[in-house]
């Protein structure tokens, strides 16, 4: 293999040289050779699987070419884009130079470095925030198209069957968007620096991590060209098993999205607890470093049960398993067993990160110290650990073990514990506090608004007998949008203003985005609090046409969810114009005593010339003068 | 935005990247440690039960009866995954003991065992008396072989890589990748235990 040491300089009158392999893949190669993998295992597949003739319960041929072709997109995509170098090498034993990994590092390699398997966490936090605005894109026109057909209530303009296929992807999109939203693009960039580390502990695990899903994500588009996800982003079995072939989209898309958590939570966990600047103790360390933390370690042991569920309902299509399927011996409890051993840990992997931002940036708008550090922590901990003794709430109604109901209820009320000991944190640091009032410090207070209707509202959908009544209404729908987007998203919106300045060495703007900020949250209060009340009042989910007496509620959300959409907008707007041509930042704008704005904008490839030692907490701003 | 600069290379100690890797090879375990418990609670669920007596279906006008297959088979391959984590320690005491030709010689027979383990595993798949569709017994039996398959054909990965690097004495200087692929192997060792012990629950 030839390596960038060994082959000839270029010299005046020749040709230049041959390039090397890891010069010549990039995201084009990738789309291409994954196309040719996706047609290649396409024809292999329908040329050695036998027709479906064994009288299994579902499993078909159609589903078997699907899968097949994916897993050729994902081996092509993988192998054009470079993954698959580090690893052949060092079976070969032909580990890296110093010159190739400063190649994959982006080194000398402008824009182009953001189209490849570039190493640089920097560059890994800017393609995630790039992918997360562009999933949030995608998610958005599918809940405004979900909000326009609601807008009428004999059914609007979509078919049903186009309608749940809608709500199902707009659903598993947001959920993987708001995953990724704030340790993606802040976890990647800012967490080194904040550490002070040079970079992640594996910068090649953390490209893997981020190609993964840009692998991924064709996967769950492609399904809307294969029948739809009709099944909700739950994918409940044995239902996910008689769906189209577009839930073999979702299946993939999945299991691909489920190996990138793993990678990036390894990766970032290691990062922090080994890399952190000499004299960053525990209790020295950030309290955004403690919410990424607890996120990707909460997501490592979650999602490969998510994995296996998905892997096993694969099966059950392609192979003709008996997993979910009651006529051979299988159970669709054990699906949602399985789906939401994940999908509750999954809440506070979205939600943790976002409290933890705004507690990050509440000593720096207020210039006080946390109000108690060791609280936070213990809120954040407390949390982690009770959200993995939860998931039967979501099964109430379906009958699994009734005699758990009880203690599953009281976990999940328990929650509100260490949930309101964050709320604590947060409202001791604003008290009395000399407010510097920007749109993180606002969303501070958005926050806490939100997450209290959100929080609030799930201890009612934690009790036996409210939930009796409400599951499966608008309602849960409401609640859970309280606390994903109108908690999570308002942190991962904070920190998209506070930290752009060194991410892009330009100032957001601030007129724009205080615009957002108010069309954001007005807009969804109006849609949520409305929702709210047509739940209350009886409105299922996931239905295209509803009675007539919901019509005034569902107009007010649809007429709330166009506020969000223009002040998305013009915050999408704002990361444009400020980036292109926005106020050139200053090295620390907001006087913050974070490693990260100890460092020059833009930051040197290996951040620090000379690694710091830290003497103090991140939060000495003084005392409040009372 | 990142600027592009000549920085100097920061070259840090082996023990302390090797320390790194270890860390992060634990915690990707976790990981899998968590999807192989996953799966042992799927076998043991379908197995308590016994959704319409189609853990093991009895014989039907279409189709004979499931017949369980015998443990003994995924215990032999745990045997042999077993030798190879023995020779593969033996060849890292040899590492530690800069004895090259005990570390090429034991890393050498781990990935002899490795690819015996894997193709004995693929030889029981494909002669066990049952398709995968004949009841939840079978597609359990499939999963938890493939889960082996695909730990066993990692293995082969590491074990061929670990051997070959051996052989060209890149582990003179310092061990530590010799001491990650130990902990993989004994993951996947002890992983084909646990599907064993559940086999031999039918």
């Amino acid at each position: 293999m030839t390596t960038m040491m060994d082959r000839p300089a270029a010299t005046p009158g020749h040709s230049a040289p041959k390039k090397a392999l890891i010069e010549r893949l990039n995201i084009f190669t990738a789309f291409a050779l994954g196309i040719i993998g996706a047609i290649v295992f396409y024809y292999v597949a329908k040329a050695i699987l036998p027709a479906n003739t064994d009288g299994s319960y579902i499993k078909s041929n159609n589903d078997q070419y699907v899968i097949f072709s994916m897993i050729g997109w994902f081996i092509g995509f993988m192998t054009g884009i470079g993954a698959l170098i580090g690893p052949f090498r060092w079976l070969l034993g032909k580990d890296l130079n110093h010159d190739e990994n400063m190649f994959y590092a982006g080194k000398d390699q402008g824009v182009k470095r953001y189209f490849r398997y570039t190493t640089d966490h920097k560059v890994v936090g800017i393609q995630y925030l790039v992918l997360t605005m562009i999933i949030f894109f995608v998610g958005g026109v599918l809940a405004m198209l979900i909000r326009t057909n609601l807008g009428h209530a004999g059914g609007g303009w979509l078919q049903p069957q186009t309608y749940n296929a809608i709500v199902g992807t707009h659903g598993i999109i947001m959920i993987v968007g708001t995953i990724i939203m704030i340790t993606g693009p802040f976890g990647n960039f800012i967490m080194p620096i904040m550490i002070g580390a040079r970079d992640m502990a594996f910068p090649r695990l953390n490209a893997l991590s981020l190609w993964l899903i840009i692998a991924a994500v064709p996967c769950i588009l492609s399904s809307f060209f294969l029948g739809g996800i009709s099944t909700g982003w739950v994918a409940y079995n044995p239902l996910a098993s008689q769906a189209p072939a577009g839930m073999d989209g979702y299946i993939m898309f999945i299991c691909i999205f489920a190996l990138s958590t793993m990678v990036a939570g390894a990766n970032i966990t290691t990062t922090v607890i080994k890399m952190r600047a000499k004299g960053m103790t525990w209790n020295r360390t950030p309290i955004f470093i403690y919410g990424v933390v607890a996120s990707v370690a909460l997501a490592l042991p979650a999602f490969p049960v998510f994995f296996l569920s998905q892997v096993m309902s694969g099966m059950d299509r392609a192979a003709g398993s008996t997993f979910y399927n009651t006529m051979g011996g299988g159970s669709g409890w054990l699906y949602e067993n399985l789906f939401w051993i994940m999908g509750h840990p999954e809440v506070y992997v979205i939600l943790i990160p976002g409290v933890a931002a705004l507690m990050e940036m509440a000593p720096v708008f207020t210039r006080r110290p946390l109000f108690s550090f060791n609280l936070a922590i213990m809120g954040i901990a407390g949390i982690s650990g009770l959200s993995i003794l939860v998931w039967a709430h979501h099964m109430y109604t379906t009958g699994w073990a009734p005699l758990l109901n009880g203690p599953f209820m009281l976990t999940t009320e328990l929650i509100s514990i260490p949930t309101g000991l964050l709320f604590l944190v947060l409202i001791g640091t604003l008290w009395r506090g000399r407010l510097w009032m920007t749109m993180p410090t606002a969303s501070i207070y958005a926050l806490l608004w939100n997450f209290m209707i959100g929080g609030i509202t799930g201890i009612y959908l934690s009790d036996v007998p409210v939930d009796g009544a409400l599951h499966g209404s608008m309602y849960v729908t409401a609640h859970f949008h309280y606390t994903l987007m109108g908690a999570g998203l308002t942190g991962a919106l904070a920190s998209l203003v506070y930290w752009f300045p060194k991410m892009t060495g330009r100032m957001f703007d601030k007129t724009l985005s205080w615009i957002g900020f108010w069309f954001v949250q007005i807009g969804f209060n109006i849609a949520f609090i409305s929702m709210f009340f047509v739940g209350l009042a009886g409105q299922p989910r996931r239905v295209e046409a509803y009675a007539a007496m919901f019509s005034r509620g569902n107009m007010i959300t649809t007429g709330g969810a166009y506020l969000i959409m223009a002040g998305m907008l013009v915050l999408l707007y704002g990361v444009i114009s400020s980036w292109t041509g926005g106020v050139k930042a200053p090295m620390n704008p907001w006087f913050a005593k974070t490693l990260e704005w100890s460092v020059p904008n833009p930051v040197p490839l290996e951040n620090f010339d000379v690694l710091p030692v830290v003497t103090s907490d991140a939060y000495g701003y003084g005392k409040a003068q009372s | 935005m990142s600027v592009e600069t000549h920085a100097q290379s920061h070259h840090e100690h082996p023990d302390v990247v090797g320390s790194r890797n270890r860390l992060g090879l634990i915690l990707l375990l976790v990981a899998d440690i968590s999807f192989a418990l996953a799966v042992l609670f799927v076998y043991f669920y379908l197995k308590g039960q016994n959704v319409n007596d189609m853990w093991l279906p009895k014989a039907s006008d279409t189709q004979d009866a499931t017949v369980p297959v015998s443990s003994m088979g995924a215990w032999y391959v745990t045997i042999i995954a077993a030798l190879g984590l023995l020779f593969h320690r033996y060849g890292l005491a040899g590492a530690k003991a800069r004895n090259q030709t005990q570390l090429v010689l034991g890393s050498g027979v781990a990935f002899v065992a490795s690819l015996a383990a894997l193709i004995y595993q693929g030889i029981q798949m494909n002669n066990a008396p049952f398709t995968i569709t004949m009841g939840a017994y079978a597609s359990c039996y499939y999963l938890i072989a493939g889960l082996n398959m695909v730990h066993l054909f990692l293995t082969v990965f590491v074990s061929l890589g670990n051997w070959n690097r051996s052989r060209l004495g890149i582990y003179s200087a310092d061990h530590w990748h010799v001491e990650i692929v130990k902990v993989w192997w004994t993951w996947m060792t002890i992983s084909s235990l646990l599907g064993a012990f559940a086999l031999s629950f039918t």
